[in-house]
């Protein structure tokens, strides 16, 4: 494979292609459309599917991180691997900071009610406002 | 000098960064490309934590709410899309196994089409929500919901113009090492769009629609 009288395609990288991509886009739209399914239904209280809908997806992430992208320990793919599992603490991090900085930020500052001209505007605000 | 020695050289000990025979050329360049994917997730994370922020009621300005712009069934379809052509450009990557030459192109050219199909799907959504008045400029949640919905069709588009790219080079020269290793990259660009997705269909379109 470091050769050019190789043929490239013999390259392990190009070699971890297999029949699981079939695999990932079953469990994959099963997963998403047992999500859908939940949302459509109002299977429970928009806390319970806020959970069980980030549980679905996280998992269904996860699901295709393995089997598209190969993230795995072996020789080739392991520090592919090592990125990825390096940048979830920053890509959580980063979301969850922000939230809770800005959720404080209005809980402490919001203290004039929020205007809601357009009927499409919700009836029930999260934190209360 | 075995012969052994410098064969054990070449392919498990010498360090990636060296220019000696050791040097896979392939293996370098999709972990690079890999650590540009991650820092292109870091994009996607600082538009998802703006929308998160402006996801509160007050920022819609009195216009319209996640409700009303988050259509699960229509985000479902384009699901179906999106992972068929990520399903596609699979298929090519297992012809690419064998060398099929052939079997690469019919893949990426299925890929291809599919892809159009969400992109239809996405921009008949976007159309119809200009439609309704809920336009980027209405208020900071809508847009950010835009500016996550048009980042992530910009990928569709870049995609779908890299495989294009990709179906001329394969037909014209070959599976080389470089057009291998560019239809690798490719494929991890085209994958990781379907884990995007994962996060756009949940937060965006589900999580909008039961607020």
């Amino acid at each position: 494979m470091t050769h050019s009288t190789d043929n490239a395609w013999n390259h392990p990288e190009a070699q971890l292609a297999s029949g699981r991509y079939i695999v990932a886009y079953i469990v994959g739209l099963a997963l998403m459309g047992l999500s859908f399914g939940l949302v459509e239904k109002h299977a429970f209280t928009p806390l319970g599917l806020g959970i069980a809908i980030s549980a679905i997806g996280a998992l269904a992430a996860i699901v295709q991180c393995v089997l598209l992208l190969h993230m795995n320990l072996s020789e080739t793919q392991i520090w592919h691997t090592v990125a990825l599992v390096l940048f979830i603490p920053l890509f959580v991090l980063a979301i969850g900071l922000t939230a809770w900085m800005f959720h404080g930020l209005y809980r402490r500052t919001m203290m004039m009610p929020v205007p809601h001209a357009s009927s499409t505007a919700p009836t029930v605000a999260k934190s209360g406002a | 000098m075995s012969a052994a020695t410098t064969k054990t050289l070449d392919v498990k000990k010498s360090p990636m960064w060296s220019s000696g025979h050791g040097h896979d050329v392939i293996a370098t360049r999709t972990l690079g490309f890999w650590l540009y994917m991650l820092s292109d997730a870091m994009m996607f994370t600082a538009l998802f934590a703006a929308y998160v922020v402006l996801g509160h009621t007050i920022n819609a300005a009195g216009g319209p709410w996640s409700t009303a712009v988050a259509h699960p069934s229509v985000a479902f379809r384009e699901t179906v899309w999106l992972f068929s052509s990520v399903l596609a450009y699979g298929l090519a990557m297992i012809a690419l196994k064998k060398g099929h030459r052939g079997g690469v192109m019919l893949g990426i050219a299925a890929a291809i089409l599919i892809a159009f199909g969400f992109l239809g799907a996405d921009l008949h959504e976007v159309a119809d929500l200009l439609r309704m008045g809920a336009t980027p400029e209405r208020s900071g949640f809508l847009s950010a919901f835009f500016t996550l919905v048009f980042y992530h069709g910009l990928h569709v588009i870049v995609g779908i113009a890299w495989m294009l790219v990709m179906l001329v080079q394969v037909a014209s020269l070959g599976l080389t090492e470089n057009v291998v290793y560019r239809l690798l990259n490719l494929r991890l660009f085209w994958h990781f769009q379907a884990v995007m997705w994962v996060f756009m269909f949940t937060f965006l379109y589900l999580r909008g629609a039961i607020v």
